[in-house]
Parts: structure tokens; sequence; C-alpha cells
């Protein structure tokens, strides 16, 4: 389901999703950021628990708010992203 | 007691909102003189005195799932009061509300200390002839890793520091015996690592058992969440029915009873010694603020004194001593 959004500025490709992510999730955790990998898993592989993905969430879309009005995470959607990749192709899906 | 902000107390939270949580507000202003500024839905609190009121229009479930509700529910009044926390307006929060929506709030809008794995929830338990017992994680992580434990026994002894004035607190790690070997894989791993730990002025003394909880063995004893919340429980449950059985004893006979009334001001102060109420409530060690949970039962003397507690670790400056304790 697309979102109902309006970019306001240039379009955000997925490399640059997949780095915003990438940084956004090294912040919360307090890693490097080359720590991350697109195949980890939140819960798995580096050891974000539900409170770090809600964390994850919220960064980005105060950061795409500002690009795209509207960008918003559907709560019931949360529980499907399990990877940075699923989270990374949500973002991508919901501004396509 | 005087800080420079007021304590935000979260109106709507616990069982007997808005009508007992305002009480001891009111208390904890009046007997105290604490600053206080209640949260919540200005026409529900219509007896708040002067007390002032940061309004906010929804209120999270004592059993709604922590997360989402936190991010739903933006103007609920344990949102706000986090939030007015971050923002200067208020120095520490208090809620008798949902626990996970709490610890949710704070961590989500305060911000976690810089190195914190986990926050962890700290928790008194009445010790007689001594200090109170701080008992953590007592439910905020059902799961841990053996450093996340390792930091909240660090975490635990700064707020011992602070919260109970123990210079040099010991710290012991929950399990079923006290040799290095005995516990689960968990426990044991935790040993090892509570060892490479650098203490500062507090010291490990290795495991501790359940019977330890409530005596002068140890000032702070670590577990997780899940066996934390069990023993708070279980010790809970077991002194009120204690108590119960006590006062059914002194019924049964004349000469018992004739003695019961006697001795009332000591069970008074025995009751009341082992009354979570008077020990105010949890504290949320790991989060930039204060943040005090109390009991969902909570009436006003519980908040009277959850909202004291939390003036206190303002003044102490805990959250400062928490930061350079992690910091190391």
């Amino acid at each position: 389901m697309p979102a109902e959004t309006h970019v306001e500025g240039s379009p955000i490709g997925r490399p640059e999703i997949l780095t915003l992510v990438k940084e956004r999730l090294a912040d919360i955790l307090e890693i490097d950021v080359t720590e991350v990998g697109e195949g980890d898993s939140f819960a798995d592989d580096l050891d974000a628990d539900s409170l770090a993905l809600i964390e994850l969430v919220e960064a980005i879309e105060e950061e795409l708010s500002e690009r795209t009005v509207g960008f918003r995470f559907e709560d019931e959607d949360l529980e499907d992203l399990r990877t940075v990749r699923d989270a990374v192709d949500y973002v991508v899906s919901r501004l396509g | 007691m005087t800080t420079s902000l007021p304590i935000a107390v979260d109106a709507m939270g616990g069982d007997r909102a808005p009508s007992e949580i305002v009480a001891g507000a009111r208390l904890a202003k009046e007997n105290h003189g604490i600053d206080v500024v209640l949260v919540g839905r200005s026409e529900e609190l219509t007896d708040c005195g002067d007390l002032e009121v940061i309004e906010a229009s929804e209120v999270i479930a004592m059993d709604a799932e922590p997360g989402s509700s936190v991010r739903r529910l933006k103007d609920s009044s344990l949102v706000r009061a986090a939030e007015a926390v971050r923002d200067g307006r208020a120095s520490a929060m208090v809620s008798a509300g949902n626990t996970g929506a709490t610890m949710a709030s704070a961590l989500l809008r305060m911000g976690r200390i810089k190195g914190v794995s986990r926050p962890a929830i700290a928790t008194l338990l009445p010790a007689p002839g001594t200090t109170p017992t701080v008992l953590l994680d007592a439910g905020a992580n059902a799961e841990c890793k053996p450093e996340w434990l390792a930091q909240f026994g660090q975490m635990g002894a700064v707020f011992a520091q602070d919260r109970l004035n123990i210079s040099s607190p010991r710290v012991g790690l929950l399990s079923i015996g006290e040799e290095p070997g005995k516990g689960s894989p968990l426990v044991k791993e935790t040993y090892a690592e509570m060892q490479t730990v650098n203490w500062g002025t507090a010291e490990f003394i290795g495991n501790v058992e359940g019977r330890d909880l409530l005596t002068d063995e140890v000032d702070v004893v670590v577990t997780d969440g899940f066996t934390g919340n069990v023993a708070l429980k279980t010790l809970e449950g077991a002194l009120k029915n204690l108590m119960l059985a006590l006062f059914s004893a002194m019924g049964e006979r004349p000469e018992a009873a004739e003695a019961a009334a006697q001795l009332g001001p000591e069970f008074d102060q025995i009751y009341r010694f082992f009354h979570p109420d008077t020990y105010g409530g949890a504290m949320l060690l790991g989060v930039k603020g204060v943040c005090v949970i109390s009991h969902g039962s909570s009436g006003a003397q519980a908040m009277e004194n959850a909202i004291k507690v939390a003036a206190e670790m303002v003044e102490t400056k805990v959250v400062e001593h928490l930061t350079e304790a992690i910091a190391g």
C-alpha cells in the first residue's frame, strides 16, 4: 500500500535509504556502522529489542518527514520488519 | 526539599488514578515542599489545588502494549510527562501507570545514557535492622545477556550509593548456591563477566541466594527481569500473607486478641516496614532522566513517597553519577 506522501526535495534512492537505516541503527545500538549488514536480523544479529526498533522507526520518520510529507511506518507492519533489508524495502515501497 | 524544576506526575496512570494520584501530589507539596506538575486531562483533575497541570488528552491503559501505545498515543499523560523532562519543564517523572509503557516513554523520549545496553528497574526490598536491599532488574528485561547483567550491577551500586547512602555497596548475583559453579549458564557466564568489571568503591561479592534478599548479607542483588519480578512478587505475596496469618491467629483466643491490641503500634510498624508503598516505587536506571515507577495500586501515600524519592534522586544527581560510572 503506497503512503500518502508528498516529496518536497529530490527523490531519495535505495542506496541512500540503506545508508540512513544503517546509520540510525548504529547510533541507537552504539555500534560502528560497518557492523550493520543489510541482511542482518535486528534481534538475532544486532541484539536490537522491540524498543530499539521503535527508536529506529521514529528516527527514520523524523528524517524523512523533512523531505517527504506524511511519511510514516504503519504500526501493524512493524512486526514484519525483521531485518535491515526488510526495513529498507519497506521505506522504498512506501516512498514509491 | 527544593528542586529547581517540578516533578512531572502522570495523573492518569494507576488503578486509583486520578484522585489518589492527585492527593499524593498534594501531600508531597504540603508535607515536603516539593513542586509538582500534574500531567493529564485537566477536566478530570478537579481537586488539584494550586498544582499546575500539563494538558494531555490521552491515557495509556494499564494492559496496553507498551511500544505501540507510546508511539500511537503521543498526547498521553505518560508520553507528555517524559517529554516534560526531556524538554526541561520538569526534573523527573513519576507514574503508577503501565510499567512497560512508562519504561518505553522514558526510553523513547528522554533517551538512553550513552553506553547503557538496557535500562533496568531497581526496586528496594526491606531488610530488618539494616538498609534495604536493591534488587535489579525487577522486570524490564525478561531475557538478558551476561554483559547487561554486569552493567545492572554497576548501575545498582551507584543507585545504592545515592539512594541509600552506602559508600561501598556489596553487589551479589542471584543464584541457587554461593559457589561460582552454581546456577544456569547465564548466571555462570555473568559471574565471570562481573569479575572483570571495575567496581570502583563497590565490591562484587559473588553469588547470593534468595534467602539473602532481606538480610544484611548484600546491598545490591542482580538478576534478569523475569527472575527479579518473580522474586519481588513472591516476596510481596509472602509477606502480605504472613501478616494476614499473624492477624488471624491473634484473633483466635481472647488472650491473644488482648495481647495483639497491646502490640498494635508494633504490628503497625512491622506492616508499614514491609509494605511496598513505604519505599516509594522503583527507579528506571539507564535513561537520561529520573523516572520513578510506582505500584499500579498506589494510593496517596505511595505517590507522596514516590514523588519524594524522585526529588531526592534529582538532588543527589543520580543520573549524572550513572553516566560517569558507565563511561568508566
